[in-house]
């Protein structure tokens, strides 16, 4: 049984879509009986997230949030994780869906220590149907974004290397790429593809891809 | 490459780049690098990239990249 960390901001209306997409995984590590934290909201502050890694020293870590290339962010955008304290994801394989975090700070986190850093190197782009508005669920423009990132977390929880579940990530965002350019279930699928297409080429991995949780 | 010119290439590619971005319905929505928590419509991004600022010059990138892995195959080979 491997420990697993769940940062979820929900503060704005993008994060709002990750928090949504990012409920089912909780849900995911708790039934494979993995022990599962979930902060939420607005525990997922930096004083709570360091506590835990500190105490439970989690094996596995999702970052839900916004970045860059210096810095994790939590609820209200509060700094989480910075190069003055990236030592502390030593041992730990970290999964951050925020933006550019993996331009300059995944690398310095894996050379402290962590054993993989997944993340993206560039913008996390998300689109969403206008027609859907406030009501997640039913976006069906948000889903062809947010699965391939969901994919890439169950693989892990299933105990598939890094290197697995990316490749499982990238594949389907290939396909939604190829469905948003080639569709015509509706009129708009073309404008999106570049943008999905953004986050296909900016999710990078760094440390040892053949781990596993 | 002269200046001038370069100035010019990017002009061309901007202007691809807007034209592109106005076959889309005006409603569609993008948080592009999740732009401080919002989304923006078609219109909001044209701006972006017509006034030449960061998240602007980064959509042109993005598109222009796109288009190119498109025409190598990007979705076809594997």
């Amino acid at each position: 049984m491997s420990c697993i960390l769940f940062s979820r901001p929900d503060h704005d209306s993008t994060l709002a879509y990750l928090y949504y997409y990012s409920k089912g995984l909780v849900d995911y590590s708790k039934n494979k009986k993995h022990k599962t934290l979930n902060r939420e909201k607005e525990h997922a502050n930096r004083k709570e997230i360091i506590n835990l890694i500190k105490k439970q020293n989690p094996n596995f870590i999702m970052f839900n949030g916004h970045g860059d290339p210096d810095i994790i962010a939590g609820h209200k955008n509060e700094i989480i994780i910075s190069k003055a304290n990236s030592e502390i994801l030593s041992n730990a394989l970290i999964y951050s869906l925020t933006c550019s975090s993996g331009q300059k700070l995944g690398k310095l986190i894996v050379t402290k220590g962590a054993i993989c850093f997944i993340g993206y190197n560039k913008d996390f782009n998300l689109g969403k149907d206008p027609n859907s508005e406030a009501s997640p669920r039913r976006d069906k423009i948000a889903k062809l974004f947010l699965e391939p990132s969901n994919i890439l977390v169950k693989s892990l929880i299933d105990g598939c290397s890094v290197k697995v579940a990316i490749e499982r990530a990238k594949e389907k965002m290939r396909e939604n790429i190829w469905y948003l350019s080639t569709t015509k279930d509706f009129l708009e699928a073309p404008f999106y593809a570049p943008f999905l297409f953004g986050n296909y080429i900016s999710l990078i991995s760094y440390g040892d891809v053949k781990a596993s949780i | 490459m002269s200046k001038e010119k370069q100035n010019e290439i990017k002009e061309i590619k901007r202007e691809i780049v807007i034209e592109r971005l106005r076959q889309a319905p005006p409603s569609v929505k993008i948080s592009f690098g999740m732009s401080e928590g919002k989304f923006m419509d078609r219109d909001e991004l044209i701006e972006n990239v017509e006034k030449n600022t960061d998240i602007g010059n980064r959509i042109v990138n993005l598109q222009l990249e796109y288009l190119k892995a498109f025409k190598t195959g990007f979705l076809t080979n594997k």
